[in-house]
């Protein structure tokens, strides 16, 4: 049964609902509520409680100290705490939550009162209701914020990378940005390729120690991801983490196992913990500065690299003024010479020198193919090398023997056992036209009779620096006008075509025999064209050398 | 450039004091860093961040107070932070930086934070 409500509680439902419908603030509405309800009833003990995911949970509490706010809704305990009355707040299947109250102070509530206390909780409810949507859009909204932070963090973060060239900015930024977005004030970072000086930066922890990241290195290696220290695997990097306070873990990942690293951030404000979302979004961070480091540790490699094409460029250019830069006009004689290296810098050589011990009227002159086993710039040092101590020896040995085994125990002694020298070395006197020659396990060079009668300059020793006291033998060929000798490296006649078929002795004197009359210089450059075009697409292997010694058959044929 | 970036520090009394200008992004922080390293290295451990003409700081730059905070303070000294424009103080609002250090309205505030504490 109904009665109708006073004028007074009629008022009182009025401001009531105006108050609860005007605060969007839980905690205000349901002191609102119950400052209503224990005035208007003269009530001493009273409670709210809420339902937060299906369960009861005391709101506010006033007038009865052993029950707390936060605790669960048990009817039992408030009952035995004095709360007679309880209502839901709301619909009574699934209400928003319950009040609780005492006996008004001796007597019982009467039916006006209950009427009241109904229509003022059904006002309640919506107001409840409305608070509580507010507050799940206003934490909806503060999440979105922390994305859109996220969001604009990693932006900020790839655009200042972008620009980053040396690793130790990349660590800078990336620490800064991690520091900045959790408000940490301890953080470590290791970062590392092998050849380069690692990578470590740190502030407020000590862990000086991970500047010897090999240590660690496996360790840092298995993990796969980000991880809070506590979860991690037990060992020495766990022990090392926990000791300097660690609470997460990322590992930076590269390509392969020379590089990597770890970013170690300390513990954040206010007991906050790194939640699997603060992991993912760090790790976004962490894979984009991996790149960057690997970026700037190719961009210092290709400076390095630069730098060694410059110092190959410079050898280059000094092992060519070891050259000879003209040879010297021996007339009736025509002489040409030339030298193509397979890489920068080569091991061939050739030389033709004066030799000082020979009187005016007979002079004489020391002409040497040689040919430095290996390629490259260890080879061009072996090859400045020799030339120094031929120019060096040449003067004080008259023998040509002599001088083959002098600098074949000066080679010896100055190289290591797989590095030699292969040289035919003539002894040429123009005078007479005597031709002496030791070949020093040099390829076959050809001696072209004015008939086309072919001749083999063969090996008459081992090659120089191979084996110390060797004896070298040396050889007499008659000279005649019209006679051609070719001293040539092995880049001629081991030369290969497509198939890997080698040029060959054969085909070198059946190119030479048809072109013999023309001058030294002119035959040169054909064997060369001849070289390139028997070798069509496949790249040049060795250094190739070739010396022309033309005694040319009368005055008229040498113009 | 709409927001050239500028740093300036000057002394005040035995505080110093760095004002910001302008974006500090992932490109500008390193120079904040560099100001604030500079002042703890020559031992004035009392600074005051002025933001007034601040009117962007992202991650990174949040990142230069938290790198030396703890510092100062083991040495007696303090970070404060005044002039923060709205959107600015947003950003240090929603990543917690009001609980961390003292943020006030202006720079004779701040150097009153310092002689009251």
């Amino acid at each position: 049964m109904t009665s109708p409500l006073s004028v007074s509680s009629m008022e009182a439902l009025l401001e009531s609902a105006h108050l609860l419908h005007s605060s969007l603030d839980l905690d205000d509405l349901l002191k609102h509520l119950l400052r209503s309800v224990m005035g208007r009833l003269l009530i001493s003990k009273g409670l709210i409680a809420v339902s937060e995911d299906g369960v009861m949970r005391h709101a506010l509490v006033r007038g009865i100290p052993k029950l707390e706010v936060g605790e669960v809704f048990d009817e039992e305990a408030a009952r035995a705490c004095g709360i007679e009355l309880i209502l839901p707040i709301g619909r009574a299947d699934s209400p928003e939550g319950l009040l609780g109250i005492s006996r008004p102070l001796n007597r019982v509530v009467e039916q006006e009162e209950m009427d009241f206390l109904r229509a003022l909780l059904g006002i309640a409810a919506s107001g409840i209701g409305n608070a509580r949507s507010h507050a799940q859009a206003r934490d909806l909204n503060e999440a979105l914020d922390q994305k859109v932070q996220e969001l604009k963090t990693l932006l900020d973060l790839v655009r200042g990378l972008t620009s980053s060239l040396e690793p130790d900015d990349v660590a800078q930024l990336l620490t800064l940005t991690l520091t900045g977005r959790w408000a940490i004030r301890k953080y470590a970072l290791v970062a590392w390729k092998k050849g380069h000086p690692p990578v470590l930066r740190l502030r407020g922890m000590d862990l000086d120690r991970l500047a010897d990241y090999r240590n660690y290195e496996s360790e840092i290696l298995e993990l796969q991801e980000a991880v809070r220290v506590a979860d991690m695997q037990d060992g020495s990097l766990k022990e090392m983490l926990r000791s300097a306070q660690a609470e997460a873990v990322f590992p930076i990942v590269a390509g392969d196992n020379t590089t990597g690293g770890l970013v170690i951030l300390g513990p954040r404000p206010g007991n906050l913990s790194y939640s699997e979302s603060d992991l993912e979004f760090g790790t976004g961070l962490v894979a984009q500065a991996a790149v960057a480091f690997e970026n700037s540790w190719y961009f210092r490699e290709a400076i390095e690299k630069k730098k060694v094409e410059q110092e190959l460029a410079l050898a280059a250019s000094i092992q060519e003024n070891l050259f000879p830069s003209s040879l010297p006009k021996i007339p009736p004689f025509d002489l040409a010479a030339h030298n193509r290296p397979a890489r920068q810098c080569g091991g061939d050589y050739y030389d033709i020198l004066l030799n000082p011990n020979c009187q005016d009227d007979r002079r004489s002159y020391l002409i040497c193919v040689a040919d430095v086993s290996g390629k490259g710039l260890p080879a061009s040092l072996l090859m400045s090398n020799i030339q120094a101590t031929l120019r060096a020896l040449l003067g004080r040995i008259d023998s040509l023997t002599d001088l083959a085994a002098h600098t074949n125990e000066l080679l010896y002694a100055s190289t290591p056992s797989n590095k030699y020298v292969t040289a035919v070395m003539l002894d040429f006197d123009p005078a007479s036209g005597n031709v002496r020659f030791v070949n020093a396990g040099h390829t076959d060079c050809l001696l072209l009779r004015e008939d086309g009668e072919a001749h083999w300059l063969k090996a008459t020793g081992t090659p120089l620096g191979l084996l110390p006291d060797m004896p070298y033998e040396e050889r007499f060929i008659e000279f005649h006008p019209g006679d051609m000798i070719a001293l040539f490296s092995d880049g001629v006649t081991e030369a290969q075509d497509e198939q890997e078929n080698e040029y060959g002795e054969e085909r070198i004197v059946n190119f030479l025999r048809p072109i013999a009359h023309l001058p030294a210089r002119e035959i040169v450059e054909l064997v060369f064209e001849e070289v390139d075009r028997f070798a069509g697409t496949s790249p040049q292997y060795d250094d190739i050398t070739l010396f022309v010694i033309k005694w040319p058959k009368s005055v008229e044929s040498r113009k | 450039m709409p927001n050239p970036f500028n740093i300036n520090t000057a002394r005040e009394g035995d505080l110093s004091v760095i004002t910001l200008e302008g974006f500090v992004d992932a490109h500008t922080a390193p120079k904040f860093e560099n100001a604030v390293q500079s002042e703890i290295e020559k031992g004035h451990n009392r600074i005051i961040v002025n933001c007034e003409k601040l009117s962007y700081i992202s991650s990174a730059g949040l990142g230069v107070f938290m790198s030396f905070i703890e510092e100062v303070r083991d040495k007696g000294g303090d970070i404060k932070i005044c002039g923060l424009v709205d959107k600015v103080k947003s950003t240090f609002v929603i990543l917690g930086f009001q609980e961390i250090f003292d943020i006030v309205d202006d720079q004779p505030a701040a150097v009153q934070k310092f002689s009251a504490g």
